[in-house]
């Protein structure tokens, strides 16, 4: 059936897309930022409705338009808001949105994981050091933007770089969707059952279906049956007579999936935590011999609120 | 339209797939974008975040896909060296704070080679 969709219009939305990014970074003084965010999120979302009007009868859920959008459109605020906390906080929206994309791929537990861990650790530890790391405002000083925030490196040169790229990733992906082979009509979702015969037998008894001195001889997830004992007698009670609950969970399954695949990465991850550890001890343990220019700069700054007193540069130096 | 899936979920179209795709990439190439135009040090790092985040939810739809939990379990790993870099980036950006006392990454031109 060919590409997705054609490519120029592909190409069209990334040059309109990069134009209105390179509006909306900032540029110091006043630029028109709102008016290019506000395009870029216009376009983000008539570029999926362009994919809606080709694919009308296939489309993906509606939240997944709300997520997409919501997303998108943070993550454009992330990099064009000048104030740092700002786009920290942003940057949750986004991490939530991408959370509710996991949640439509049925992937629930790295969801909540990801919300937890993002917007839950890491962006908190970097709303500290943006606290840490920035100038204390003067008296006399209500906008304490630095230059460096409120003025982009080479906008345009990026923007053109950046939308070169998702042209042409865009292309390779809706070209290459088509050819994928087809996923397995359907998987077997209960195999896993039969190494859980702790939960099998606590959702049958609580479904009053093994009665009391019965026990699971045999979980046989291939023929559909769970076999059961009592004393000599041996019954069997059939997939239809099992409990709705009784099916193995995203978070079991990835459990298994993690466990029984892939052992060899955890203890790779575990390692990297503790290097990072480490690194992280190691580095801020270090003692920093301040820049004589940025001695110079707080002392000025120390003089300009104590009234002009000059020889404050050497335990500045030393207190750091 | 449900939001919470019992048992195993049903195959997904291509062309479903591809959505998740351009909103991956579009969210790579703003990452990108902000990395290279912006000049705050922990705006930077944040970029990288969004360029795992993107990384995170093509391996989702691939897995999703192709229903099995492979791109799931990749995610985990992702968090894992998202949370290592976050420790040693936000360390040193302390760092090099304490020294010039400005976060703009251009302070640090002259240790280019």
């Amino acid at each position: 059936m060919g590409e997705l969709i054609h490519p120029f219009i592909v190409y069209g939305f990334c040059v309109l897309g990069g134009a209105a990014l390179c509006l909306a970074l900032p540029r110091g003084g006043r630029s028109p930022q709102v008016l290019g965010a506000l395009a870029g999120a216009l376009i983000a979302g008539l570029a999926l409705l362009a994919l809606a009007v080709k694919f009308a009868p296939v489309l993906p859920n509606v939240y997944f338009y709300i997520f997409s959008l919501i997303g998108v459109g943070a993550a454009l605020r992330v990099i064009t808001h000048p104030r740092p906390v700002y786009a920290a906080l942003y940057f949750i929206l986004t991490v939530i949105s991408t959370g509710g994309l996991f949640v439509l791929l049925s992937a629930e537990f790295m969801a909540f994981a990801l919300i937890i861990v993002y917007a839950g650790a890491i962006l908190i530890t970097y709303l500290f050091v943006i606290m840490l790391a920035t100038q204390a405002p003067q008296e006399d000083q209500t906008e304490v933007l630095a230059s460096y925030d409120t003025r982009a490196r080479e906008p345009v040169a990026a923007s053109v770089v950046g939308f070169l790229l998702l042209a042409v990733l865009t292309t390779l992906f809706f070209r290459g969707v088509d050819r994928l082979p087809m996923p397995p009509s359907r998987v077997d979702d209960q195999a896993l059952l039969a190494d859980m015969p702790r939960k099998v037998e606590n959702s049958l008894r609580s479904a009053g279906l093994l009665r009391e001195g019965e026990a699971i001889r045999e979980i046989d997830t291939g023929a559909g049956v769970v076999r059961v004992a009592a004393g000599g007698a041996v019954r069997d009670i059939p997939r239809s007579d099992w409990p709705e609950g009784m099916g193995v969970s995203n978070v079991e399954a990835l459990g298994f999936n993690l466990l029984r695949e892939h052992p060899g990465s955890i203890e790779i991850a575990g390692v990297i935590l503790l290097m990072a550890m480490l690194g992280a001890v190691v580095l801020s343990r270090k003692q920093v011999e301040m820049d004589e220019e940025a001695k110079r700069r707080q002392a000025q700054k120390l003089g300009q609120t104590t009234g002009g007193i000059s020889d404050v540069t050497g335990p500045i130096g030393g207190e750091s | 339209m449900t939001l919470a899936q019992t048992g195993a979920p049903a195959p997904m179209a291509p062309s479903t797939l591809g959505h998740y795709l351009l909103v991956s990439a579009l969210l790579l190439v703003i990452g990108l974008i902000g990395f290279v135009t912006r000049r705050n040090l922990i705006i930077m790092f944040l970029c990288t975040e969004l360029m795992f985040q993107a990384a995170g939810l093509a391996a989702v739809a691939f897995g999703r896909y192709h229903l099995n939990l492979t791109g799931q379990t990749l995610v985990i790993f992702i968090l894992t060296v998202a949370a290592a870099e976050a420790a040693m980036a936000l360390a040193l950006v302390v760092l090099l704070f304490r020294r010039k006392e400005s976060l703009n990454a251009e302070e640090w031109q002259d240790l280019k080679g």
